[in-house]
């Protein structure tokens, strides 16, 4: 159990260090400069949603994606981020049972 | 740092080169080579190449926030619907309101995020060169680019107003120009500050709807305003002078490009576009011998507002016997889906 909670902890350190540093651009940088982003939520803010819904690796690349998209070419508006895919099952495998 | 360098390195090829081919210009003008004038110029021109490179893009963004005019009654309808109401939520429901509409609309007022991100690796790549330039000069940094040892050392060597380019006020140590580099990087520091400082005032002074200026990020943007020469202050004294010189020249041309966008299509219901109202009402006032004939004709076609009238049919305007006249009533819409009997002479909708 704790060996599993330490695990997790390692897992989710990277997504943790990536939140703060998002935080902190948000609370200092960000309030510096007039606002710019075209899309709703801001790129800043869909980087935080991707990173917790997505985890580090997936967060980054739709956070990267939407800075990509967020140029003068496009119009902007709504964009959100896309809901977290379903826990992937093993359908050919049979249950553990309990 | 090696990986941090190692990704900026093409960049930083690139802005040395354009700072020794401006360089090379100035010497063929007829300026001193190894002056601080030449060097300080090279710099102000990486700033002009790079802000010429992103004028599409500002027009771009002008293009694009063109319709803006068109849709001030959608908008002031959102702006009154969360009126007085300053809790996250609704803040959050607004925008994403609002930039629904802007979308509808084909039209965004705002500059977008990647052209910003774009331009710090430049600005952190000047850094670089420039904190670099004394050891290139003596040859424990590789030359970049066209940087070479020779060059480096003429540049490091350049001074403004008795400053060396690569000097900072931490590390002006107490050599006999030390006092030059910290006088020189006060006055760019405070130059820096006060061209930040009256961007970002103007920008929301002047280009905002009173709605946008209130609530809880309003006034944390107002605290950062004045709290930002603070942090400028704190951070331009590890800057080199020539990077100091890089940040102010673009939050010039900034000011200029923001005064013109600002002057050019302010945003609805803001204090600018009321000032550009009064711009063209005086400028129409004046030229108001010559176009009073033209005046008429402007007003006349404001005038036909409201419902249009139904144009009728020849004989339906001829007064009817009673019987006829219950069963031509238009029906109402509310009960359009019941079997509408096709009267003669009602009026009939499109049929399948």
């Amino acid at each position: 159990m704790t060996l599993r909670s330490i695990a997790r902890g390692i897992v989710r350190a990277p997504g943790r260090l990536l939140l703060l540093l998002l935080k902190g651009y948000q609370r200092f940088i960000s309030p510096m400069t007039p606002p710019t982003c075209k899309f709703y939520p801001s790129c800043s803010q869909y980087a935080v949603i991707a990173v917790q819904r997505h985890g580090a690796i997936r967060g980054t690349g739709l956070a990267v994606w939407r800075v990509l998209r967020c140029n003068p070419w496009n119009l902007g508006g709504v964009d959100d981020v896309p809901p977290a895919r379903p826990v992937h099952h093993h359908h050919d495998v049979a249950p553990s049972t309990h | 740092m090696d990986w941090f360098d190692g990704l900026l390195k093409p960049i930083m090829v690139v802005v040395a080169w354009i700072m020794v081919q401006f360089h090379s210009l100035f010497e063929a003008v007829g300026l001193d080579p190894a002056g601080g004038a030449a060097w300080s110029l090279s710099i102000v021109g990486l700033v002009i190449v790079i802000r010429i490179l992103l004028i599409p893009l500002f027009f771009r963004q002008i293009k694009a926030s063109r319709g803006m005019q068109l849709l001030a009654p959608e908008m002031q309808a959102i702006q009154k619907k969360y009126k007085g109401k300053t809790d996250p939520a609704s803040r959050e429901a607004m925008s994403r309101e609002t930039m629904a509409l802007y979308r509808e609309h084909g039209t965004n007022p705002f500059a977008s995020c990647l052209p910003i991100l774009l331009q710090s690796p430049i600005f952190f790549a000047l850094f670089r060169v420039l904190i670099e330039l004394p050891n290139i000069a003596s040859g424990k940094y590789p030359p970049i680019g066209p940087m070479s040892p020779e060059l480096a050392a003429q540049a490091e060597a350049a001074t403004i107003f008795g400053a060396p380019l690569s000097g900072t006020f931490m590390q002006a140590g107490s050599g006999p120009d030390a006092m030059a580099i910290r006088i020189v990087t006060v006055v760019l520091i405070i130059a820096m500050s006060a061209t930040t400082f009256l961007t970002q005032r103007q920008l929301t002074m002047k280009n905002m709807p009173p709605a946008a200026l209130q609530g809880p990020m309003a006034q944390q943007q107002k605290v950062l305003l004045y709290v930002l020469p603070l942090i400028f202050a704190f951070s331009g004294v590890n800057f080199p002078i020539g990077v100091l010189i890089y940040w102010t020249t673009t939050n010039l041309w900034s000011m200029g490009q923001q005064f013109y966008t600002i002057r050019r299509m302010p945003a609805p219901g803001s204090q600018a576009e009321i000032a550009m109202k009064e711009r063209k009402a005086r400028k129409s006032k004046s030229h108001g011998t010559i176009e009073e004939a033209a005046a008429p004709a402007v007003i006349i076609e404001e005038k036909p507002r409201g419902q249009r009238e139904q144009p009728k049919r020849k004989d339906r305007n001829k007064p009817r016997p009673v019987v006829d006249d219950v069963k031509d009533k238009p029906v109402p819409p509310k009960d359009s889906d019941g079997p509408s009997t096709p009267t003669p002479g009602a009026p009939t909708k499109p049929k399948k």
